[in-house]
Order: C-alpha cells, then sequence, then structure tokens
C-alpha cells in the first residue's frame, strides 16, 4: 500500500466532483476486543446511582420470642390490637421486611478507562466504518450508496437548514434506505423502560460527522428529526455513536472538512496530533493479516519442507465390495465368470425340455401301499 | 457501493463478523444451527467458506422476475454484479450459465456444486404440481361416520 487511496466527494446532489485522500487514521488496526471493552466501560459512566431506603424494612421496633414458643425465632412486631402484631419482620424472607443485601448509592458506577485505550477505540471504530463488509454486517442499508467511507462535499453544507433539504440529501447518496429501515423497526420497547422515558426502541442509522468551524451548526438541526441518523462534531468523536452496541462498522457520512481535518485530529503516520498531546495512531503489528495470502507467499513455501507421506487415496483397511455386483471383484474371485456369461449359459434353457411325467403304475404303487 | 479504503483481511473480518453479525441467524432447533441470511450465500450456512460478506469473491443465485435466475457476484471493491438469466427452456441451461461464468472462468470453482444445487432447486421451486393430488376418500370408521352424517342432513 505505498499510494494513499483517493476518495471520492460527492456533492449535495449526489454526483462526485472531486477526490479527497484517505486520512491516515483509517489504516488504524480493527480491533474488536478493545472497542468492546472502552463501549462497555464507557456506557457504563452515564449512569446515575439509584438504591433502597436505608430504612426500607426496618421501621419496626420487632424482637425474636426466643425459643419455647413453638416458632421460628425470627424477629416479631411486637404489641397487639393491630394484625401486624406477632409477623415476622427484618428478615429478606419476611413479608415487609428489607430486601437481601439492599442496593447502596455507593455502588460502583462509574468505569475509569485509559485515554490511550479510549483513542485506541475510537480510531478503530473509525477504520472500521470505512470497511464495507463490517457495515453491512452491522445491518446498514448499503446497497444503493456510491462509496464507503461516504464523504460528501462542504461547500453546500452551511446552509443546509432544513430537515426537507436534509432528507434531499440522504436521498442523493444513497443513504435514505437506511433511514427507511430505522423507521420500519420502531417498536415498543419491552418492560418497564416504556414508562422511564425510553418508549420506543429503534435501530441507528447514517452518522454525520461535520466540522462546525467551517459546516455551521444549522446542519444537526436539520437532521435531527430524521429517524436514527445523528451528527456528532469532529472534534468529539463519540464511540457510543462510532461503535453502537460495541459492534463495529457504524455507516457514516462524512463532510469533506471533517474528512480533511481527521489527519490534523488523530496525526498521520509522520506528524503526531495537532489537538491530542503527544498522541500517534496504533499502527497494525501484522502489515499482511491475509493468511492464504502469507502461508502461499514465496518466502514461506522456500523454507517449509515437502509435506510426509503421499496423498491418501486409498481408504485405510480397504472398502469391501460386494462381488455379486461388482464384476472386477467376481472375476477375481470366479475366473469363470467370463466365459459363463459370454456363453449365456446362465440363461440356456434345460435342453431336454420338461421332465417326462411318471408312468401310471408309479401312483398307483404310490397311493396303494 | 465500493470501497475505495484499504481493504482489511477476509480472515480478519471474519473473525470479527464471526459471532455477531446481522447475517446470522441462530437457532437452538438441530444442535443449535448458524444460518445466514447473506444473498451471497448459497447454503444459507454461516461459515467462512460460504460467507459472501467476508469473502473477496463470492457467488449469491436469488430469484427474479418471472420465474427467472439472478447470478450475483462481488467484483474487486466489493460491488455486487446481478446478471439475470430468463427462464431457460431446459434447467441444464440455466447451470451453464452459471458455471460458465463463474467456476469455469476460476471464480469460486469450489461453490460450482452449490450453485447448481442451488440453481436447480430454484427451478424445482417455480415448477407446478404435475397433477393435483386427490382429494382422499374416507374409509372405515370415518367413513360411516361421514355417511351417518349425510344420512341425517337428508331427513
Amino acid at each position: 500500500m505505498t499510494s494513499v487511496p483517493q476518495i471520492q466527494v460527492f456533492s449535495v446532489e449526489g454526483k462526485a466532483d472531486s477526490e479527497l485522500p484517505l486520512p491516515d487514521v483509517f489504516k488504524a488496526p480493527i480491533r474488536s476486543d478493545i472497542v468492546q471493552t472502552v463501549h462497555a466501560g464507557m456506557a457504563k459512566n452515564k449512569r446515575q446511582a439509584y438504591a433502597v431506603s436505608v430504612k426500607a424494612g426496618h421501621q419496626t421496633s420487632a424482637e425474636s420470642w426466643g425459643t419455647g414458643r413453638a416458632v421460628a425465632r425470627i424477629p416479631r412486631v411486637s404489641g397487639g390490637g393491630t394484625h401486624r402484631a406477632g409477623q415476622a419482620a427484618f428478615g429478606n424472607m419476611c413479608r415487609s421486611g428489607r430486601m437481601f443485601a439492599p442496593t447502596k448509592v455507593w455502588r460502583r458506577w462509574h468505569v475509569k478507562i485509559n485515554l490511550n485505550q479510549k483513542r485506541f477505540a475510537t480510531a478503530s471504530a473509525i477504520a472500521a466504518s470505512a470497511s464495507q463488509p463490517l457495515v453491512l454486517s452491522r445491518g446498514h442499508k448499503i446497497s444503493s450508496t456510491p462509496s464507503i467511507p461516504l464523504v460528501v462535499s462542504s461547500s453546500s453544507l452551511p446552509e443546509l437548514a432544513k430537515t426537507r433539504s436534509a432528507v434531499a440529501l440522504l436521498k442523493a447518496v444513497g443513504a435514505y434506505s437506511d433511514v427507511v429501515k430505522v423507521s420500519k423497526s420502531k417498536k415498543l420497547r419491552a418492560g418497564k423502560g416504556k414508562l422511564r422515558g425510553r418508549r420506543h426502541r429503534q435501530r441507528r442509522g447514517p452518522l454525520v460527522i461535520y466540522d462546525p468551524a467551517t459546516d455551521g451548526k444549522l446542519l444537526s438541526k436539520a437532521f435531527r428529526n430524521i429517524p436514527g441518523v445523528e451528527t456528532c462534531p469532529v472534534s468529539a468523536l463519540n464511540l457510543l455513536q462510532l461503535a453502537p452496541g460495541g459492534h463495529l462498522g457504524r455507516f457514516v457520512i462524512w463532510s469533506s472538512d471533517a474528512f480533511k481535518s481527521l489527519d490534523s485530529i488523530y496525526g498521520t503516520s509522520t506528524t503526531p496530533s495537532s489537538t491530542k498531546k503527544d498522541y500517534t495512531l496504533p499502527s497494525a503489528q501484522v502489515t499482511n493479516p491475509d493468511i492464504g495470502r502469507l502461508i502461499n507467499s514465496s518466502e514461506i513455501q522456500s523454507v517449509i519442507r515437502a509435506a510426509k507421506g503421499g496423498a491418501k487415496t486409498k481408504r485405510a483397511g480397504g472398502q469391501k465390495k460386494n462381488p455379486l455386483t461388482n464384476k472386477q471383484i467376481q472375476l477375481r474371485l470366479n475366473p469363470y465368470a467370463k466365459g459363463y456369461a459370454d456363453a449365456k449359459l446362465g440363461q440356456a434353457k434345460y435342453k431336454e425340455g420338461k421332465p417326462e411325467r411318471a408312468a401310471a403304475t408309479f401312483s398307483d404303487v404310490l397311493n396303494t401301499a | 457501493m465500493s470501497s475505495a479504503a484499504y481493504p482489511a483481511s477476509p480472515d480478519l473480518l471474519w473473525e470479527i463478523t464471526r459471532n455477531n453479525t446481522s447475517f446470522l441467524v441462530k437457532r437452538k432447533t438441530g444442535g443449535g444451527v448458524q444460518l445466514s441470511r447473506d444473498p451471497l450465500n448459497l447454503r444459507n450456512v454461516h461459515s467462512r467458506k460460504h460467507s459472501g460478506a467476508v469473502n473477496k469473491q463470492a457467488i449469491g443465485i436469488v430469484p427474479s422476475e418471472k420465474g427467472g435466475i439472478s447470478l450475483l457476484t462481488k467484483r474487486k471493491n466489493g460491488t455486487t454484479v446481478t446478471t439475470s438469466y430468463k427462464p431457460a427452456k431446459t434447467s441444464r441451461k440455466s447451470y451453464h450459465n452459471i458455471v460458465n461464468s463463474t467456476a469455469k472462468k476460476g471464480y469460486r470453482a469450489d461453490l460450482r456444486g452449490d450453485a447448481v444445487a442451488r440453481a436447480s432447486a430454484l427451478i424445482r421451486s417455480y415448477r407446478k404440481a404435475v397433477k393435483p393430488t386427490p382429494e382422499s376418500t374416507p374409509r372405515g370408521a370415518k367413513a360411516k361416520k361421514d355417511a351417518a352424517n349425510a344420512a341425517s342432513a337428508d331427513l
């Protein structure tokens, strides 16, 4: 890969009008394991603390009755005059007792993730978003998309203020079938989440990444009412959007300015990043991960010894063949079989014809005796 | 749609998509079969060999309009090419078309049998039943019951 691939840039009408070199961040190794662990940590960092009341189940002055009264020694509510008196209390097995191991607000809700790991995961997710098989595998509908990665020219994006024109843009670049997939997927959520502001579930559509300095912020308002479409400034890329669920290959629509600025944000193989201090992109451990090509390469084939033993064509122990149906086996056992078959002796009629009937005296003697 | 970026190796892609991909269908029946919804998968099984998304070359056979067959192949840049064949006089002609444009050109010769088998299954599904299955004539207890019902209806 000596030459840098050139990526087509599409106008808002969907016509290819120029080309841009592919930024080096797309060369980052695709490490699904790192993306998954970082995503699992990041997804936890938006959680809010919850717990049952510390008093729950303990707001009674119950005491055990001790032994000798033929009831269990669990604490019992004291007093009389109400049904509650004499009922067991406190234990997790008791009605209106406290829960087992009551939840506490000081549970470890958040996870620290090393900054370099987070950057690795983001770079990895960006690289994966340029791989057409991975975008397909994530379930995006990209059959009418002219190219992956998809770059849209920034020239008319600052004026893109209306949802109608945003939809027209998505249709022009073949991304609208992914939006249709999202709006069709909207389903009522199972469980209590319905009551907690998460009434519906739906798939994720394309992610529009723009450069707020040149593309402006009108664009995010234009896109925000299209189901499944999300927008994100290129300077604040988020793994939760680039790899939702920890699954690589989000369908990303880049603005050309955002695409260009990736080299300065993440750095190239020669220059470090301008926004992240002392940061250089991770490089792949193996330059050629194509195992078939490695094995068949002349370097490897020239040093390996020849395969031991010949090709095994005969079955071990030999296969038993039926001599009655297999003529070759039959001939081996009975060399006469060929002559017998050629002379058609098997089909020949018995020469004398039918046997003669016995004389009448024969049956007389037989029956009288 | 084409991918102009650095192409990832099929082996790497397979390792990433092996356990989780939108094409994968897992069923608990049949000993936990793993099937695939990939149109470029001839046998609909989730495996490295038959995966259409992962391999650089892949063949798919899908029904086209009016009883024809569409042959899907992958170009080098990842684009899927669709070639449609009208229904042929004999199904052998269809197999020839498929094999001549793929396996005989050295394009996934390992999938020759699977491609022909899928085309054959597709053609067979278009065929109408030779003669309608006759209505079953009831015998034994059921026949008696039917007769009794008919008699009571007459009264």
